[in-house]
């Protein structure tokens, strides 16, 4: 096996494509709700990347887990599997503990900068945590949903799982958090 | 145990990388007045976001299959193997930053009616594409050697570094070519 720019290029754009279309649609949620964002509560515009980038870390840990259970065939090919039972309820478990750490640790950054006018820890809380546990919950599913697709057809999940759920958890870890913000803020 | 080892071995670098998200985030908020002079410039965060930490990924990942092969070493990295590589990666990310402003033009024109301007909007995701793909790529040469030097497997820890540090070098240039671009135009 020999590198090629060109190789490169070509294995690569039309997952990137795939991966930008979805992305705009996620700014264009973002750009809609710009006011709201710069000028009522930017703790929530500080918020974003840490939900989606702990969301995103977490799909693709537990996609790489599904696929090296899936090679190594501790991993069956089986809705009911109990090992990848136990993988998605610790990934569920490992969200809430991260993104409540989190949270906690953005609030009070925000209260030295000045970002967190307008709300309570509470309802601070509430919104970040609720939108991260919801995320990973939809976010498993999905990885398990590209592990187990991808295996079935004779593609490495090694190569496609981390992709797609990154992609797909900055648009849903987007719309979740506006559904949580106008449940409890709006 | 599944859960203990999971936790102990995740939950540090997962707070870390919320931390490097953190940042992230407040240099958007900095960069807010940006947002509201170069209308259109919020649709793209979430792609060049995203399209730099996939690009740096693989660049990442293919360097530490081409060392598990033995294609590259601590001795010979210079290479034209990492050439290639290097290339391909520059160039890859002035493809996609191109077409991406691109979209988003018209986009913004199609669905959220606002009418950016081209040159600004195309200009800014443009430059930042070029100066974050050099920069970034080579970090992750940099990352690379020093891993290869100190005899770690390159697979545990060029991804999650890049992850953290890609976002916030991202935004940052980003950051610098919209203000660049709008002093300019």
């Amino acid at each position: 096996m020999t590198y090629s720019w060109k190789t490169i290029i070509r294995h690569g754009l039309p997952l990137l494509m795939f991966c930008l279309l979805i992305e705009i649609y996620a700014g264009g949620i973002l750009q809609q709700n710009q006011t709201f964002l710069v000028k009522q509560l930017p703790v929530f515009l500080v918020s974003i990347p840490v939900i989606n980038g702990v969301g995103g870390n977490i799909g693709s840990i537990l996609g790489a887990r599904l696929a090296s259970g899936l090679h190594v065939g501790s991993i069956r090919l089986d809705p009911r599997d109990k090992q990848m039972h136990e993988n998605v309820f610790t990934s569920i478990l490992l969200g809430i503990l991260t993104y409540g750490i989190l949270a906690i640790i953005i609030y009070y950054i925000g209260t030295i900068t000045g970002t967190t006018k307008g709300i309570e820890l509470i309802s601070y809380l509430t919104i970040f945590i609720g939108t991260g546990v919801f995320l990973i919950c939809i976010l498993s599913f999905v990885s398990v949903f590209s592990a187990f697709i991808s295996y079935k057809r004779g593609i490495d999940p090694d190569d496609v799982v981390a992709p797609i759920v990154t992609t797909f958890g900055d648009t849903i870890g987007i719309m979740l958090l506006f559904f949580f913000l106008g449940g409890i803020m709006i | 145990m599944l859960a203990k080892d999971l936790f102990k071995q995740s939950l540090p670098l997962l707070i870390l990388c919320g931390i490097g998200g953190l940042f992230t985030g407040n240099i958007l908020a900095i960069m807010s007045p940006l947002f509201q002079s170069i209308p259109g410039l919020f649709i793209i965060v979430p792609g060049v976001i995203a399209l730099r930490g996939n690009i740096s990924t693989a660049f990442g990942s293919r360097l530490g299959s081409a060392y598990h092969l033995g294609f590259i070493s601590e001795k010979d990295m210079w290479n034209d193997a990492l050439k290639q590589n290097i290339l391909g990666s520059i160039l890859l990310s002035i493809i996609v930053s191109f077409i991406l402003g691109g979209l988003a033009y018209l986009a913004s024109i199609a669905f959220f009616t606002i009418v950016p301007h081209p040159l600004l909007l195309i200009g800014s995701v443009l430059l930042a594409g070029i100066i974050s793909g050099v920069v970034l790529t080579f970090l992750t040469v940099g990352i690379v050697y020093l891993v290869f030097k100190r005899g770690y497997d390159p697979d545990n820890i060029t991804g999650p570094a890049l992850s953290t540090v890609g976002d916030i070098i991202t935004i940052f240039t980003l950051f610098l070519s919209a203000g660049l671009m709008e002093a300019i135009l």
